[in-house]
C-alpha cells in the first residue's frame, strides 16, 4: 500500500493525535507494569510494606528451582498442544469444511460445523474448565462410558494421575483452541480464486494434493498469524490450569503463569514472581521476534 | 461537548457525590462465609438486627470467597477499597502479614471496653495475637474469632450399626472398622485427595504420635522439621490406599465430591472440618451420622475461627467493635449453635439443634485441654498448596513416603532457616 503522495509532513504529524488515545492505555497497562515488574523482580517484597533490594539472587534461585524447570518443559507439551495440533487440525477441518462439507452438504451445513468447532472459544473458560473436570472425574461421563462396554481396563483418573493429567489437559486446550485457528483459516480461504481449485480439478488433482499444492501456500500469512498468537497463549496459559488441576497432582501439569500467580499470592514472594514472569516475557518476546523475523524473510520471497 | 460545559459537568457530579457523602453514613461489612453455613445463616440474621438499631446508616454487604481474600486480601486491606469491617483469614501468611504491615486497628482497648474479656478465654485469643512480625500467639489483638472449628471424621450411623462396628477410640480400632468395611465390598473412607483434606488426614494421622514439643516447635517454625510424626502420616495412608480404604482415584476428586460420596451414602466415613455441618444437615435425609474425633492422644486439627478485623482506614471503627460484640451475645452464640454451628461461648442449655451443640461441646473439650493443634499448613506461607501437590504424589504413588517427608522437610526448613 503506498502512502497517499499528496499529503505534506505536517498533516503527517497530525496523525500522531489519533495515537495518543492508544498510547496511554499501552503505558498504563502494559509498559509501567512491565517495568514496575522487572525492578520488582531484583527485590524481596510480600506484596505490602517496602520492598528490599537483593540484586540477582531471585535470578540465582531460579536456576536450580525444579519447580520452575518442570514447569519449563511442561510448556514445550503445552506448545504443542496450543499451536501444533491445533493449526495442523484447523487447517485440515477448514478445507474439508470449506470444500467438501460445503460442496457436498451446503453452505448451512458447512456453517453449522464452523460455529459448532468456534462454540469452545466463546465458552467463558472457567465454566468449561469446571465442566470438563466433571468430565474427568473418576466417577465422570468418561469413565461410565469407558466402563459401560466393559472397557473397565481404560478408565483412568484422568486429571489425579500424573501420567494422564497432561495429556487429559492438553485435550482440553485442543478442543478450546481448534475453533480459533479454523475460523481465521476459513477466513483465509474465502479470498483464494476458486479458479485455482477448478483448474487443479480439472487437471485431475485429488483433496489432499489441492490442499497441499493450492490451500497451504495461499493460507501462508494466516498460518503465520495463527502460530505465532497461538504460540504466545501456549507460552503464558494459565486459565485452564488453574481450573481444571491447579498445577496438580503433585506439580505434573505446573506452568510458568500458574507458579507466578503461586508465588505471588500464596507464598507471598513477589519479588521471585517477578523474576519468573521476567524470564516468562523475555522468552515470549524473543520467540515472537524471532518468528516476526521469519515471516518477513518468508514474505520476501514471495 | 465544549471544554467549558465538561468542566461544569464534572463539577456538578463532584458537588452531588460531596453532598450524598454527608447525608448518609455508611458502613461496610464483608465476609467469606458460605451463605447455607451456620455462620452464614446467622452472620445474615444478626446483619438485620444491626441494620434495624441503626436506620441512619446504610449498611453495605458482601460476600466474599475464602480464596479471594487468601490470594489478595493483603492488596485490598493496603488500599483505599477496605470495608470498616470483615472477616479475614487467621494465620502468619494472612492476618498475621497485614497486623505486621500497620493495616489493622488494635483491638486491645475494645477487648476490655466492650466486654469480650467476659466472654473468650485467652486459650481462644492465641490467633487473635500477632508479634510485630506477623507470628501469632502473643503482641496486641488485632481480631477477634466468633466461632470454632475442627477436623474430625463424619460418620454414616447406620453403616456402622448395620455393619455391627463400634465408634473406634483407637487408631488401630479405626483401622479394624475400616476392614471391616473394606471386606464387605465398601471403600470406607471418602477422601478428597486433590484438596484440602487431603492435608487434614494427614496431619491428623501425624497428631497420633505428635507431643506438645513437636507441635509447639512445628507451629512456631522454632526448629528444623522432626519428619517421625509425618512419616507416620505418611505410611499410614499410603497403607489405606494399598488395602483399599481410600480409593487410588482419590487423586483426581475434590472434596465437595467426596463429601457428596458421603452424602450420598456411598462411603460411611469422611475426615473433614466443621465447616461441613451446616451443608451435611440439610443435605443428609435418609440417614444418621454422627462425628468422632480422630483418636490422637491430646492434639486434633483445628483452632479458633477466622478473625473480625477491622483495617486501619476503616472510618466507623465503633459501629465494628458494635458488630463484633453482637455476634459474641448470648443470643447470636446460641443462634449459631442452633444452625448446627461451632459456638464459642453458647450457653449449652439454650441450645436445640442436638448437630450444634455436640459440635460445641466438643470444641470446648479440646480447648480445655489446650488440644486446639492448628492446620498443618500454617507455620510456612504457600504451604498450603505444598502439603496438596505432595499428598497428591503420596496417594497417586510417585513419591514414597520417604520421599515425601524429605519434600516437606525442605520446604519447612527453608522457610525456617529464612524467617
Amino acid at each position: 500500500m503506498a502512502t497517499p503522495s499528496g499529503a505534506s509532513t505536517e498533516d503527517k504529524r497530525s496523525y500522531y493525535l489519533y495515537l495518543i488515545p492508544g498510547a496511554i492505555g499501552f503505558i498504563a497497562i502494559v509498559l509501567l507494569p512491565q517495568i514496575a515488574n522487572f525492578a520488582l523482580s531484583f527485590t524481596a517484597w510480600k506484596g505490602v510494606g517496602t520492598p528490599r533490594f537483593v540484586g540477582l539472587q531471585n535470578y540465582e534461585k531460579l536456576l536450580t528451582d525444579g519447580q520452575f524447570w518442570g514447569s519449563m518443559s511442561h510448556t514445550l507439551l503445552f506448545v504443542i498442544s496450543m499451536t501444533i495440533i491445533p493449526v495442523v487440525l484447523g487447517l485440515v477441518l477448514a478445507a474439508l469444511l470449506f470444500d467438501y462439507i460445503r460442496d457436498e452438504f451446503g453452505e448451512t451445513v458447512s456453517s453449522l460445523f464452523r460455529a459448532a468447532f468456534y462454540l469452545p472459544q466463546i465458552l467463558p473458560i472457567t465454566a468449561a474448565g469446571v465442566l470438563w473436570g466433571w468430565i474427568f472425574n473418576p466417577v465422570g461421563v468418561v469413565n461410565i462410558i469407558l466402563r459401560a462396554p466393559g472397557l473397565d481396563g481404560l478408565a483412568q483418573n484422568w486429571l489425579g494421575d500424573a501420567t494422564y493429567a497432561l495429556p487429559a489437559v492438553s485435550l482440553v486446550i485442543v478442543w478450546i483452541q481448534v475453533g480459533y485457528c479454523l475460523v481465521v483459516f476459513m477466513a483465509g480461504l474465502s479470498r483464494i480464486d476458486p479458479a485455482l481449485y477448478e483448474a487443479a480439478e480439472l487437471d485431475g488433482a485429488g483433496w489432499w494434493q489441492r490442499l497441499v499444492t493450492i490451500t497451504i501456500p495461499l493460507l501462508a500469512p494466516e498460518i503465520f498469524v495463527v502460530v505465532l498468537t497461538t504460540l504466545i497463549a501456549a507460552l503464558k496459559v494459565f486459565a485452564p490450569i488453574f481450573v481444571l488441576t491447579a498445577g496438580g497432582p503433585d506439580n505434573a501439569t505446573l506452568v510458568p503463569s500458574y507458579l507466578t500467580y503461586y508465588h505471588f499470592f500464596t507464598t507471598q514472594r513477589v519479588g521471585y514472581a517477578a523474576s519468573i514472569a521476567v524470564v516468562q516475557t523475555i522468552l515470549t518476546i524473543g520467540l515472537a521476534v524471532i518468528f516476526l523475523r521469519f515471516q518477513s524473510s518468508q514474505a520476501g520471497k514471495e | 461537548m465544549k471544554l467549558s460545559t465538561l468542566a461544569m459537568a464534572i463539577g456538578a457530579m463532584v458537588l452531588t457525590s460531596g453532598m450524598a457523602h454527608a447525608q448518609d453514613k455508611t458502613f461496610n461489612i464483608w465476609w467469606f462465609e458460605d451463605a447455607v453455613s451456620a455462620q452464614g445463616i446467622t452472620w445474615t440474621k444478626a446483619l438485620e438486627e444491626f441494620k434495624a438499631n441503626h436506620p441512619d446508616v446504610t449498611v453495605n454487604f458482601e460476600q466474599k470467597t475464602f480464596a479471594q481474600l487468601q490470594a489478595s486480601g493483603s492488596m485490598i486491606l493496603n488500599s483505599d477499597q477496605a470495608p470498616d469491617v470483615l472477616e479475614y483469614n487467621k494465620g502468619n501468611a494472612t492476618a498475621g502479614l497485614v497486623a505486621s504491615q500497620g493495616l489493622l486497628q488494635s483491638l486491645d482497648d475494645a477487648y476490655t471496653a466492650q466486654g469480650w474479656d467476659k466472654i473468650l478465654n485467652e486459650g481462644q485469643l492465641a490467633l487473635s495475637r500477632y508479634s510485630d512480625v506477623g507470628v501469632y500467639g502473643s503482641g496486641p489483638i488485632w481480631g477477634i474469632s466468633t466461632y470454632g472449628e475442627y477436623v474430625s471424621a463424619f460418620y454414616n450411623i447406620d453403616m456402622f450399626e448395620k455393619a455391627g462396628l463400634k465408634v473406634p477410640t483407637t487408631l488401630e480400632e479405626l483401622t479394624a472398622d475400616f476392614e471391616a468395611f473394606k471386606a464387605a465390598g465398601v471403600t470406607p473412607l471418602a477422601l478428597g485427595g486433590a484438596d484440602t483434606s487431603g492435608q487434614h488426614v494427614l496431619a491428623s494421622l501425624a497428631y497420633t504420635k505428635a507431643d506438645d514439643t513437636w507441635v509447639q516447635n512445628y507451629q512456631g517454625l522454632k526448629a528444623p522439621l522432626d519428619t517421625a510424626p509425618y512419616l507416620f502420616a505418611a505410611q499410614t495412608m499410603v497403607d489405606w490406599v494399598a488395602k483399599g480404604y481410600v480409593s487410588k482415584d482419590s487423586t483426581g476428586i475434590k472434596d465437595p465430591d467426596a463429601a457428596l460420596q458421603f452424602t450420598s451414602g456411598k462411603a460411611p466415613i469422611y475426615i473433614s472440618g466443621t465447616w461441613n455441618l451446616g451443608n451435611f444437615s440439610s443435605s443428609i435425609k435418609d440417614f444418621k451420622w454422627g462425628q468422632f474425633l480422630v483418636p490422637t492422644p491430646k492434639y486434633s486439627v483445628g483452632s479458633t475461627g477466622n478473625l473480625w478485623v477491622v483495617p486501619k482506614g476503616s472510618k466507623n471503627p465503633d459501629l465494628a467493635q458494635e458488630w463484633i460484640s453482637l455476634l459474641l451475645s448470648p443470643k447470636y452464640q446460641t443462634e449459631q449453635a442452633n444452625n448446627g454451628g461451632v459456638s464459642i461461648a453458647a450457653d449449652a442449655a439454650t441450645v436445640t439443634n442436638p448437630v450444634g451443640q455436640n459440635a460445641s461441646a466438643v470444641f470446648k473439650e479440646i480447648a480445655d485441654k489446650q488440644g486446639l493443634g492448628f492446620y498443618p499448613d500454617w507455620p510456612v506461607p504457600g504451604f498450603y498448596d505444598v502439603l496438596i501437590q505432595k499428598v497428591a504424589g503420596l496417594l497417586q504413588g510417585t513419591l514414597t513416603p520417604d520421599q515425601f517427608v524429605g519434600e516437606l522437610k525442605t520446604t519447612y526448613d527453608d522457610a525456617q532457616a529464612n524467617q
